[in-house]
């Protein structure tokens, strides 16, 4: 965009200190969890451990049960995952390939909840899972998110880019609609079930505030209400703490590493659209 | 071609005939279908979204515990109350203040950074990615981690500021340092997901338009911002207003930032989420959590509806 050679330093300059800013607090927390207790309050810090040690990882899901943390948010994860890439795809395929009475209201209605924030309509939300007893289950926890308002939006954007003669010739050789989808549409959407897939993943991963409303016990918890939850304890230790805090934050780093491309891709064709 | 379909049958024969027609369209359509697919997605949406939103609308005109029978309809108290309500008043006015600082210093900064990153092409996938970093970290770790470096007495940014012979702060324990700590945390947090989102307007640019600013003689500040930013000004509006919602909503880096720590009590900042879950959750008053989660959706809904308005003005004058 600019060829000036000042800019161009100043660019490598401005955007090194920032991307120096992004990471160095993820290297600082690790290099804490991994350093022994006397080393983490030593003065002046310093940014390696000496000996380090596994033990705070152990602690921490061993001792204050993470490990059964991890596994509550994977299933709630993984369920609303696979529930959002399954609701969003069939929705997003109707909207984009079928003409039927009222498709113009009824995607307006849908649209229009996009914007509206969980916290907004939370009380309501509680007062149904209240109100059938289904508190601290994995039902509870996850059938606010067994949708996705963008998702819809998504994968019809996609799916339209299929031209409908492949649609047809399917027709032609006596596919039903629903092995259209399943077969069809799926298969060639690939690329933007990915993207959303990860997305809808790591939004589940990482609520906070619908767990912190719905569970009641320790068993229950998810790995962002645990970490939450044990940091708040009078007296706290900030090796196990960091501890968690990786743990927290690795499965998200590993699919965002893996499936990098086709997030930004998402974010490229969709993310700009509201 | 899109109505065709739906016009009312021009044969005027019997009843029978007409249900044929209706039939052949509802087979053409595939109409069975759709309705099966389509239906039990949309009765979700009318269940977990719909349905509560009209809720929470209701609820603020009731006073109303979960486990009390008693639930008397008492009309706009709740609204009343809130205006009387000190905690209530502090958080709009503590959310207002975080969310427009940290509105402003992500956006100023992630339009800066973009811009720098369209001129090193080659570096910027590197660059956005170990931006992108944070974004895709969740906000409890995320103030979890920053808690460790805020800290008083052992956190580094402490360490550092002393080292280069700054005062050391009381990050989250000085009421008045402590929306800072949280906009820092956000800055952090968010920069890089705007950094793509404006990365991929700028790109949208043709050279050609900028080639030909230069050749005119204008220096880069004058291409910025006489063609750079009138070009992007859709995309910078629907950020402004993207980023607003998000931060207006701020809870989890409150919740964990707010905890006191290390026998070190954190000052209580409050905010309208954190409001909201309080008088709702700690103390089961839905009715009144109930208005000021109305507040919140007046709010939120007023800015979509103000990005459209400027939308369509933008849209009328390029017409006219």
């Amino acid at each position: 965009m600019f060829k000036e050679r000042p800019i161009i330093l100043a660019a490598y300059v401005v955007c090194s200190l920032l991307a120096l800013a992004a990471v160095t607090p993820f290297l600082w927390v690790l290099m804490t969890a991994l350093k022994p207790n006397p080393e983490i309050n030593a003065w002046p810090p310093q940014l390696l451990p000496r000996e380090p040690t596994l033990e705070h990882f152990v602690r921490i899901l061993g001792e204050e049960n993470f490990l059964r943390y991890i596994f509550n948010s994977l299933v709630i994860a993984l369920s609303s995952m696979t529930a959002i890439l399954f609701t969003s795809s069939l929705a997003g395929f109707i909207f984009a390939k079928y003409r039927f009475p009222l498709r113009g209201l009824l995607f307006s209605i849908i649209l229009a909840t996009a914007i509206i924030p969980i916290e907004v309509y939370i009380i309501p939300l509680y007062l149904m899972v209240f109100g059938a007893r289904l508190m601290n289950s994995y039902f509870a926890l996850v059938f606010p998110f067994v949708i996705m308002t963008f998702g819809v939006f998504f994968m019809r954007q996609v799916i339209m880019s299929i031209p409908d003669e492949l649609l047809e010739a399917a027709r032609m050789d006596g596919a039903s609609e629903f092995w259209i989808y399943a077969r069809v549409v799926l298969a060639l959407s690939k690329s933007g079930l990915m993207a959303l897939g990860v997305f809808a993943f790591s939004e589940a991963w990482a609520n906070f505030i619908w767990p912190l409303v719905v569970v009641t016990s320790k068993d229950m918890y998810t790995t962002e209400l645990g970490l939450a939850i044990y940091q708040r304890q009078f007296f706290i230790e900030y090796g196990p703490i960091s501890a968690g805090a990786v743990i927290s934050i690795l499965p998200m780093l590993v699919v965002f590493s893996v499936l990098r491309s086709h997030i930004m891709k998402g974010i490229a064709t969709s993310g700009l659209r509201g | 071609m899109n109505a065709v379909g739906y016009a009312a049958p021009a044969s005027r024969g019997s009843l029978s005939s007409r249900l044929a027609e209706i039939a052949a369209i509802v087979r053409r359509d595939h109409l069975l279908w759709v309705l099966c697919a389509l239906g039990p997605v949309f009765a979700l949406f009318a269940i977990i979204r719909v349905y509560p939103i009209l809720e929470t609308i209701r609820l603020s005109f009731y006073r109303y515990h979960p486990t009390q029978r008693n639930r008397p309809f008492v009309g706009l108290e709740n609204y009343w109350r809130l205006l009387e309500d000190d905690a209530f008043r502090t958080a709009l006015y503590n959310t207002v203040q975080f969310c427009v600082l940290a509105v402003i210093i992500t956006l100023t900064l992630a339009f800066t950074v973009a811009v720098l990153l369209r001129s090193i092409e080659k570096a910027s996938p590197i660059y956005e990615l170990l931006l992108y970093i944070p974004v895709v970290t969740p906000w409890v770790p995320a103030s979890v981690i920053w808690k460790w470096i805020f800290d008083p007495i052992h956190g580094i940014l402490n360490y550092a500021l002393s080292s280069i012979g700054l005062p050391r702060l009381a990050w989250l324990q000085d009421e008045h340092v402590i929306v800072y700590a949280i906009v820092l945390v956000s800055v952090w947090k968010m920069l890089g997901y705007f950094v793509v989102v404006y990365g991929v307007g700028l790109r949208n640019i043709p050279d050609e338009v900028l080639e030909a600013a230069e050749l005119d003689g204008a220096t880069p500040w004058q291409r910025l911002v006489h063609v750079v930013v009138p070009l992007m000004k859709p995309l910078i509006l629907f950020t402004v207003i993207i980023a607003t919602i998000i931060f207006f909503n701020v809870f989890a880096p409150v919740y964990v930032l707010t905890a006191s720590a290390q026998g070190a009590p954190a000052y209580d900042f409050k905010v309208l989420v954190a409001e909201i879950y309080q008088n709702a959750f700690v103390f089961y008053r839905m009715g009144y959590a109930g208005a000021q989660s109305v507040v919140l959706l007046v709010f939120v809904l007023s800015l979509v509806f103000l990005q459209f308005f400027l939308f369509r003005d933008k849209r009328r004058e390029g017409a006219a």
